[in-house]
């Protein structure tokens, strides 16, 4: 049914502004970025990383101030919005409001001058796909923001595009609703197979809906890969703090040999089946995972006074200090028994694996 | 970020081809130029030239004339005092409507009741005050039984003009008062203030910003009013305006006249440089708490809400027994002296006055789509799109809505009497005064429109493969549609009742219904006055309603703005 997915390649994109004010601004740095034909690739940064221009620059609404974009092996820098046969998805869906769900719907198909049985069967076809099927008459204003997100969705769908783009679709919907919707876009995506780029700050988010995940930073990428890559092997402290909680310890290697490192770290040896970034005698940082960690009352490891409990249900989470550092552990399910409380002395086991080891510069 | 985003993004938005483009700019440039710059060059060429060379001299003594002085002193007193009274009649109004329960049942009936003054020709209060408190006023006359009754004058001046006015104010303001949730007043009372307190600690500084803009708006329509002081004022009270008119109406002399209304630009800048930083200065976030909660908070107690709305009902009472007078007077023999039914006035306009009418009709409804299509055309050019001239092209499109219709007037006069623009005895004249003067309120609403409507709009329509005509045609086109309606409105409103510009361009061949009013009032001849002003309202309000049925029909309900002629 879909078209040959196609590849989307940015070399050497960058974006600079001329602010009143604030002078140039360069929100996109020189940016390299391959996403393989039919994936669904997110760009997940805080606000101002850079994400959503570099989203719009592949849209074709701002032009980079250098580099190429190629759809496929056509280079579509100099190419108008309207010619790159893209659907987009905005924040604020950007519905027509003088037009029917339908109109909304047919507007690509009409814009490209297809027939009206054509457009009749195409915009039913994609209003059943997003679950709207007989809404066709209603006014955009009649529609709760759950459907008119899924407007949106059937009318950038409607006109089959080489290329989706969401920009932060879900940020104006509640929480119950978000899951959803994320749940529908990924199967649409896997049914239509067309490459995607999605654009969020919400990392679970990201993670639940992407092939692969682009952390951006300061108009860079920081790190791409699965979503497991990402957060069991960040390459910098900015990933690991940025994805999920982690425990950033600095600590010294001792010894470094193939797949075992050995290491002192909160005023204890410890040894470690990973490769070392640096050699012995120099500092490194261990991005150490809260549910890594386990708590005991005694045994081998650091030892420090717990400070909090806070208790989620599912698991707690313990902060304890140990000498200078606060170390944030989760336990799994928990229970009364074997809960520590404010002031409780704990021996912190750290684990032999997954565990990641940083150079530090 | 924003900021910059949208200078990128504005170079990308829908533009034409690049010869339409261009063509288009340098077109609305030479109309600029013509129907706006070159009259006022040729205002200030005639008052400041001699003989080629720059004088003062004529300047000079205008200034230091008496008489002249005494004018600018009676204008810009009166133009003070209407602004305070009908500023606070407006917040009155407003703080009724909008906050008192009580009134929420009867505020259509307040807003046609204030409708009714914008939409009047000018001379409708001033009749109706010489109807009601002249020599043989029904009030004056027949209740009291004053003799000799001298209603000419200040008082009567100021108090026609804020009636006439004061609507503008409330229109101002009510939107402000709607837009500050009552849940800060709320606040405030459950902290323990009391609802005067909390009135006057947290709604009225709120509104200071729309107060004073409501003032200034008021202080220059007062300044340059000219058919209430030419009614009322007599001969003792001049003021600016008039003086001008009288100078080149009855002595011929251009220059005086020119130099005399050059004399009101001074407060009328003033005032327009003090509205651009009100406006400027204010912000445009809308105050509230949470919305979707029905108000149940009281801001005022019964009494005072029942005192706020009986004093409101009571001034709509008068403004409604003007207009009942002025009816009255139109369906009898002679006012004042013998009250037998007739219709003979009718008669007459229809008659005599028929040219009148006819030309009115004719130059009202061919000023009416191009002041509408003139609107919205350099109201998406300065509110959508850069180009190098864009300030300069909005600020030069203001000008003669700014200035008062005296200075434009004349400016027209002095400028098409002679090759190579000889316009005057024409229609033309007539229609391009007021499409040029009026349609600034179709460019402002486009702008405003248009600042509501987002950017990822256009954004879509290309993403889907539109091309920039057919992103205008088919999205931004049926979005600015309401500016489109309230530019035809607004042209065809003052089309039909203003006076102050045209009246000096009106010819033999061209003339206008307000002309023929003021010509019926000093020849004393009431009763055709008062039926020609009611066959005006008639029309005005039959007109703005098939406007408003037509807008209401055409576009979508979420994108509706506020009434034609509000």
């Amino acid at each position: 049914m879909a078209a040959q997915s196609i590849e989307i390649r940015l070399q050497g994109i960058s974006a600079t502004f001329h602010h009143e004010r604030r002078g140039d601004i360069t929100a996109v740095k020189n940016l390299d970025l391959e996403v393989r034909p039919g994936e669904f690739l997110t760009l997940l940064g805080s606000s101002g990383c850079g994400k959503t221009t570099t989203l719009r620059m592949i849209a074709g609404f701002q032009k980079p101030s250098s580099g190429r974009i190629l759809f496929g092996d056509e280079d579509v820098t100099r190419l108008a919005a309207n010619q790159r046969d893209i659907g987009f998805v905005f924040q604020n869906y950007a519905l027509f409001p003088h037009l029917s769900v339908f109109e909304n719907v047919a507007y690509g198909l009409r814009v490209k001058r297809q027939g009206a049985a054509l457009i009749e069967s195409s915009v039913d076809a994609g209003l059943r796909q997003v679950g709207l099927h007989g809404m066709d008459d209603r006014m955009i204003n009649e529609l709760s923001g759950g459907q008119q997100q899924r407007v949106a969705l059937a009318r950038a769908i409607a006109i089959r595009p080489r290329v989706l783009l969401f920009d932060e679709p879900l940020s104006n919907l509640d929480a119950q609703l978000r899951v959803q919707m994320r749940s529908e876009i990924v199967r649409l995506q896997r049914e239509l197979a067309i490459t995607t780029i999605y654009v969020t700050h919400d990392q679970e988010e990201a993670m639940a809906i992407s092939d692969r995940i682009a952390i951006m930073d300061s108009g860079q990428i920081a790190q791409i890969g699965t979503a497991e890559q990402l957060y069991l092997r960040p390459t910098s402290r900015f990933v690991a703090g940025f994805l999920g909680s982690a425990n950033l310890l600095r600590g010294t290697v001792v010894a470094a040999e193939s797949a075992k490192t050995v290491i002192d770290i909160l005023g204890h040896r410890w040894e470690l089946a990973a490769n070392s970034p640096v050699a012995a005698g120099r500092p490194v940082d261990a991005v150490i995972r809260p549910e890594a960690l386990t708590l005991a009352k005694q045994g081998a490891g650091p030892r420090g006074r717990v400070e909090s409990r806070t208790y989620y249900g599912d698991k707690a989470e313990y902060l304890v200090r140990v000498g200078d550092e606060l170390i944030q552990a989760v336990q799994w399910n928990p229970s009364t028994e074997d809960a520590f409380c404010d002031g409780d002395q704990v021996c912190v086991q750290l684990p032999a694996s997954s565990v990641q080891l940083l150079a530090v510069d | 970020m924003a900021a910059s985003v949208q200078t990128i993004a504005a170079r990308s938005s829908v533009r034409p081809e690049a010869w339409l483009w261009r063509g288009g700019l340098l077109g609305i440039w030479l109309l600029l130029l013509i129907f706006i710059v070159y009259p006022l060059l040729m205002l200030f060429s005639r008052a400041f030239l001699d003989d080629g060379h720059l004088s003062l001299q004529a300047l000079g003594a205008a200034i230091s004339a008496p008489k002249n002085l005494r004018a600018l002193g009676n204008s810009l007193l009166l133009a003070m005092m209407v602004g305070v009274a009908g500023t606070l009649l407006g917040l009155i109004f407003a703080f009724t409507v909008e906050r008192v329960r009580s009134a929420r049942r009867v505020s259509r009936l307040i807003d046609f009741f204030t409708f009714l003054p914008l939409i009047s020709p000018p001379f409708t209060t001033s009749i109706a005050f010489v109807f009601s408190f002249g020599p043989r006023g029904l009030i004056t006359y027949e209740l009291l039984g004053i003799k000799n009754v001298q209603v000419y004058g200040l008082t009567s001046t100021f108090a026609a003009e804020t009636l006439t006015y004061f609507p503008i104010a409330y229109l101002a303001l009510r939107p402000m008062l709607a837009s500050i949730s009552t849940s800060l007043e709320e606040a405030a009372f459950s902290l323990g203030g009391s609802r005067w307190y909390a009135f006057r600690t947290v709604t009225l500084p709120l509104v200071i910003p729309a107060l004073a803009n409501a003032f200034l708006l008021l202080f220059g329509c007062s300044l340059a009013d000219f058919a209430t002081p030419l009614i009322l004022a007599g001969s003792d009270f001049s003021v600016l305006p008039t003086e001008a008119y009288l100078q080149i109406t009855g002595l011929f002399d251009l220059k005086s006249g020119a130099i005399l209304s050059l004399l009101l630009l001074v407060p009328a800048g003033l005032v327009f440089y003090a509205q651009e930083r009100v406006v400027a200065g204010r912000s445009y976030v809308t105050v509230t708490g949470k919305a979707g909660v029905l108000a149940q908070h009281d801001s005022v107690s019964g009494i005072a809400g029942a005192v706020l709305l009986g004093f409101c009902l009571l001034v709509s009472a008068l403004i409604v027994y003007f207009y009942l007078l002025l009816f009255y007077a139109s369906i009898v023999l002679a006012f004042g002296a013998n009250h037998t039914l007739t219709l003979d006035h009718y008669r007459v306009i229809f008659s005599e006055g028929l040219p009148a009418i006819r030309d009115t009709l004719i130059i009202a409804l061919i000023g009416m789509p191009l002041g509408g299509i003139y609107g919205i055309t350099i109201g998406y050019l300065v509110g959508r799109t850069t180009f190098i001239s864009r300030k300069a092209m909005e600020a030069v499109s203001m000008l003669n809505y700014a200035l008062p219709g005296t200075i434009v007037g004349i400016a027209y006069l002095l400028a098409f009497n002679d090759e190579p623009l000889a316009l005057t005895g024409t229609a033309a004249i007539l229609i391009a005064c007021y499409v040029f003067r009026y349609s600034p309120i179709g460019i402002r609403t486009t702008v405003a429109l248009l600042q509501q409507i987002d950017r990822s709009m256009e954004e879509a329509s290309a993403s889907l493969g539109a091309g920039s005509l057919t992103t205008f045609r088919r999205i931004m086109l049926p979005l600015i549609l309401p500016a489109f309606f309230a530019g035809l409105g607004v042209v065809f409103i003052r089309s039909m009742t203003a006076i102050s510009a045209t009246i000096f361009l009106v010819s033999i061949n061209w003339t206008l219904i307000t002309v023929k009013i003021l010509e019926n009032m000093t020849e004393v001849a009431l009763g055709p006055a008062a039926a020609f002003s009611v066959f005006v309202i008639v029309v005005v309000v039959l007109v703005t309603s098939m406007l408003n049925v037509l807008l209401q029909r055409l576009t979508a309900p979420s994108l509706r703005v506020g009434k034609i002629g509000a």
